[in-house]
């Protein structure tokens, strides 16, 4: 089946969350979405800004986010996404989720070290 | 209907994405053309970090889709365009296919009405009939007919069951309607028949127990055909005498219009068996409906119970030490079964169609798949995976089977009318034959499996596809297509050779039975029948009054050169009967022979020539010496060849004459459809009056009239001529003797058109398949030929060259096909007559066939080597 470069150096889901995580703190077009995620992980993780579209279309059918025509600071017409309450719990879970995986890891490394 | 909004929403989508990214895009190429960058360089950059535009729009699109549906669709639009290109090939497998799967579903809708559908009677499954199976000396396990005693204990002792008898054939009779009087099918049933059948009459009701009995009432069912043409659906007919076989008969009861029953008459009449006459040997035949609460087994046990203690059991004559023993069948069973061992191997062999038209298009398909070489390299390197292409090749694959499939419908509904109208009047025992769901799926599954079959070389082909090579080569590569093509054709040439035999075989054994010794002069013969099952001729004198005033009458048409009555005709059957040979040194001795009684004008008017003694003459009647004339077969049997002339069988009969043998029939012992059998003529006037009404249920005698030439309105003449002495009396329609032999024959014809038509099919599609093998050759290798001529090759040794792989193939097919053929003609051994399963002749004729047919099919495309310019292919490239 055909790769999907999205996910190259990420686990599933990653992506989805931090689209989410930097969404509910405030809702955003996709550009600044992309530079705001760069930002925020210091180029950290590098993703093709591109990738974010797919991941953003795939989170607009399953509802956990909603588009609307806004402005952008720079006062251009853009499509502006924002999470929705289905998308508030999704993140809840998978941050609970996610932590409870990365205590996890923590302590196997802990144990390591000894 | 949320994926029916996002259908209609899928276009603003689709819009809203390719801005969105667009923006993106802009938006960047801003931002870094504000920290100085280049517009150009700007936008370079821009793009590199954004990722592939249109792969990601793509994808990003693909969230919208079904990706798995629309890239089958994508195929599917592509596999259209593909077939379009290529009409030749195209055309090629959808007419192969058509005509396969055509063969195919016609031969199926007949097995499936024979052994699949449900009789259309309620709970069919609870209809059965009963076969006696006897094990010891001679063994068998059949649909035996009943004597009285049978059906009486039948009816009283077996609680089980509810059980019905009929006369096992329908018989003429004369039914006076208004003004004229007409010949119709009558059906003989017992009372409770219709009950077994579950069937209700439309109006009236069933016969009665009192009308059943023997010399009871003579009542009548119409048919609803018959109400409606000849009583114009009179709503009080009920009650109404009509007048059928010379005497009136009670109409009781008229059927509904769907109703069908396994006798299929005009007019049904009770069958009032008793245990005198008919009811003293076995007659009739018996249905039987299991009752609510029984079961099989009870059933079973309780006819073995009732039947086992009988005072006659005939089926202990042969061998009085045999095991006798009784089982119910389904009735579907019970009337199919004739039939079954036919449908099954026309079925094997339609089958064998498919797989010789499968290989065929495995071998086309290959061919065009490695043709096709350069468009897969350029997907392949363009990015498509193997899988997308193998994807791509199966639903092209699917498509033509489901075209060719279509299309095999239509043949196969043509091609059925033409069957169905081959096969003589009620051949089949079912009313109709549908091409209903179950044929239709049926159809498609072969369709599908057919593109399995002929999709999976090609298939296999591409998995050894090598990209590089393919590139560099501009032509095939991978695996050895010709040793794959050559070995599907030796598949296909074998099973047609075993088609071409069995055919063969068929054809001969026709041949043989056609053109058996007639015995008798058949041109410028005609006959008709009349029904005499009629109360007016129970009594001898009336009878022997037609028969003279009749024939008297007939012989005076001009032209007419002589004319008779006979009971039976050559190729009909006869009346069984025992006799007794009663002096010699052999008195005593008792046998069966086939009865006939004739007019003193029968040996003289067919011209059966008469070996010793006398033929019957006007002076032999009822009062004097009883005279009977037996043809050598009965001399051969009962006097060991020597003249029978003067001897005395039955106490008084003397034999006076001696006839050659005429086919006919086969009523003692059923080793073919046509024998020469003990016969014994005894003249009409000395017929035994009790026996005359019995007879002529059986039999409806024929007036046979023989001209030197054509005669202008003869047939009116002869009717004329039989109502000067009758005027209630219609023939039943007039016949040449090919007519009687054709319908003895029925069954060897309708096999050897059947055979004949798959033999020819499957001839056909490997001549197609050897010619493209060739053809195929001689396009790929243009170039070596034109290499091999300018080096001093003769355009002949070029052919030989080319044209040897095909007929490798062919040779190599045949002697497997030959091979073959010794095993599985064996199994057609009960249904070949005078011709052994190894018939050197059907071998030869079937070897120069193919050799001829190879010949043709490697020469045709091999000729085109001739117009081969070796300089012009030698520049080519």
């Amino acid at each position: 089946m055909t790769k999907k470069p999205e996910y190259r150096d990420l686990f599933p889901g990653a992506l989805e969350m931090m689209i989410l995580q930097t969404l509910s703190k405030k809702p955003m077009h996709g550009y600044a979405l992309a530079q705001q995620i760069k930002r925020v992980s210091d180029d950290l993780l590098q993703i093709e800004e591109g990738s974010l579209y797919p991941a953003l279309q795939r989170m607009l059918k399953t509802g956990w986010l909603e588009s609307e025509m806004g402005l952008s600071p720079k006062g251009r017409p853009v499509r502006i996404f924002k999470v929705t309450e289905a998308g508030t719990n999704h993140l809840q879970e998978e941050i609970s989720s996610f932590e409870q995986m990365f205590a996890g890891i923590r302590r196997v490394l802990a144990i390591a070290e000894l | 209907m949320r994926w029916f909004q996002q259908l209609f929403s899928r276009r603003r989508r689709y819009h809203e994405l390719h801005e969105s990214i667009q923006e993106h895009l802009e938006e960047k190429i801003e931002d870094l053309m504000e920290d100085g960058m280049s517009r150009e360089i700007a936008e370079q950059t821009a793009r590199r970090q954004f990722g592939n535009v249109t792969l990601i729009e793509e994808r990003s699109r693909e969230v919208w889709q079904w990706p798995r549906w629309e890239s089958f669709l994508a195929d599917l639009k592509f596999a259209v365009r593909q077939l379009f290109r290529n009409p030749g090939f195209t055309v090629t497998v959808i007419f192969t296919l058509a005509l396969s799967i055509g063969a195919n579903t016609a031969i199926f809708s007949i097995v499936n009405a024979l052994m699949l559908k449900s009789l259309p009677y309620p709970h069919p499954e609870r209809m059965g009939t009963i076969y006696t199976r006897v094990t010891g000396m001679s063994a068998w396990d059949e649909r035996h007919k009943l004597m009285y005693e049978q059906w009486q204990l039948l009816r009283d002792d077996v609680p089980a069951l509810l059980s019905a008898v009929s006369s096992p054939h329908t018989s003429g009779v004369n039914l006076e309607a208004g003004s004229h009087v007409q010949y119709l099918q009558a059906g003989r049933i017992s009372a409770r028949y219709l009950d077994v059948l579950g069937v209700q009459p439309a109006m009236g009701r069933n016969f009665s127990d009192l009308e059943d009995r023997a010399h009871g009432p003579n009542a009548a069912i119409l048919s609803y055909s018959l109400w409606r043409n000849t009583f114009a659906s009179n709503p009080n007919i009920l009650g109404q005498a009509v007048l059928l076989k010379g005497a009136p008969y009670t109409v009781i009861g008229v059927l509904s219009e769907e109703t069908i029953t396994p006798l299929n008459a005009d007019i049904y009449t009770a069958l009032q068996l008793g245990p005198e006459g008919e009811g003293n040997g076995t007659n009739v035949e018996a249905i039987t409906r299991l009752r609510d609460g029984a079961t099989w087994q009870e059933a079973d046990s309780e006819i073995n119970r009732a039947w086992l203690h009988r005072a006659h059991r005939y089926e202990l004559n042969d061998d009085p030490n045999a095991q006798v023993s009784y089982h119910s069948v389904p009735l579907q069973k019970g009337v199919t079964a004739k039939l079954r061992p036919q449908a099954l191997a026309l079925m094997l062999a339609t089958g064998f169609i498919l797989l010789i038209a499968s290989a065929n298009l495995a071998g086309l398909t290959l061919v065009r798949v490695l043709r096709r070489s350069p468009e897969f390299a350029t997907r392949l390197a363009l990015g498509a995976s193997r899988w997308q292409i193998q994807k791509q090749l199966w639903v092209e694959n699917l498509l033509l089977a489901l075209l060719g499939g279509t299309v095999g419908v239509a043949v196969g509904f043509v091609a059925l009318r033409g069957l169905l109208q081959l096969l003589p009047e009620h051949y089949l025992p079912v009313a109709k034959v549908p091409l209903d769901g179950r044929v239709l799926a049926f159809t498609l599954a072969i369709s599908l499996l057919t593109s399995m079959l002929f999709g999976m070389f090609p298939a296999l082909a591409m998995r050894k596809f090598r990209l590089r090579s393919a590139i560099a080569s501009h032509s095939a590569t991978g695996g050895d297509p010709l040793r794959v093509r050559q070995a599907l054709i030796v598949s296909e040439v074998a099973l047609t050779v075993v088609l071409l035999a069995a055919s063969g075989l068929l054809i001969r054994t026709l041949i043989h039975l056609q053109t058996l010794p007639a015995g008798f002069d058949a041109t410028g013969v005609i006959t008709a029948k009349a029904s005499l099952d009629d109360v007016r001729y129970h009594d001898a004198a009336a009878f022997r009054k037609l028969l003279s005033e009749s024939t008297a009458a007939m012989r005076q048409i001009p032209g007419v050169q002589a004319t008779a009555v006979g009971q039976s005709l050559p190729y009909e059957r006869a009346l069984l009967n025992g006799v007794t040979i009663s002096d010699g040194k052999d008195a005593g001795l008792q046998g069966m022979t086939d009865d006939v009684y004739i007019t003193p004008d029968y040996f003289r008017t067919l011209q059966i020539p008469l070996l010793a003694g006398r033929s019957f003459t006007d002076a032999d009647g009822p009062e004097t010496q009883h005279v009977a004339i037996v043809n050598q077969s009965f001399a051969r049997k009962y006097f060991h060849g020597t003249n029978p002339v003067g001897h005395y069988v039955n106490k008084d009969t003397r034999i006076v004459g001696v006839v050659q043998d005429v086919p006919i029939a086969p009523g003692i012992d059923a080793t073919a459809p046509l024998t020469g059998e003990e016969t014994m003529y005894i003249p009409a006037a000395q017929t035994d009056p009790p026996l005359l009404a019995m007879l002529h249920v059986f039999f409806q005698p024929n007036w046979i009239v023989r001209t030197s030439g054509p005669v202008e309105g003869l047939t009116a003449q002869m009717q004329r001529a039989l109502s000067s002495a009758d005027p209630d009396l219609p023939f039943s329609g007039f016949y040449n003797m090919r007519d009687l032999m054709a319908k003895a024959l029925a069954t060897q014809r309708v096999e050897v058109a059947l055979l004949s038509t798959m033999a020819a099919l499957a001839l056909l599609l490997s001549t197609v398949g050897i010619f493209a093998l060739v053809a195929n050759i001689v396009a790929q290798k243009t170039r070596e030929i034109g290499i091999r001529i300018a080096l001093g090759s003769t355009i002949r040794q070029a052919m030989v060259h080319i044209g040897a792989p095909g007929v490798w193939a062919s040779t190599l097919g045949l002697i497997l096909g030959l091979v073959l053929c010794a095993g599985a003609l064996r199994a057609m051994h009960s249904v070949l007559y005078g011709v052994s399963v190894y018939d050197v002749p059907t071998i030869l004729i079937v070897v120069l066939t193919l050799a001829v047919v190879t010949l043709v099919a490697t020469v045709a495309p091999a000729l085109r080597i001739a117009g081969i310019d070796p300089a012009k292919t030698l520049r080519e490239d």
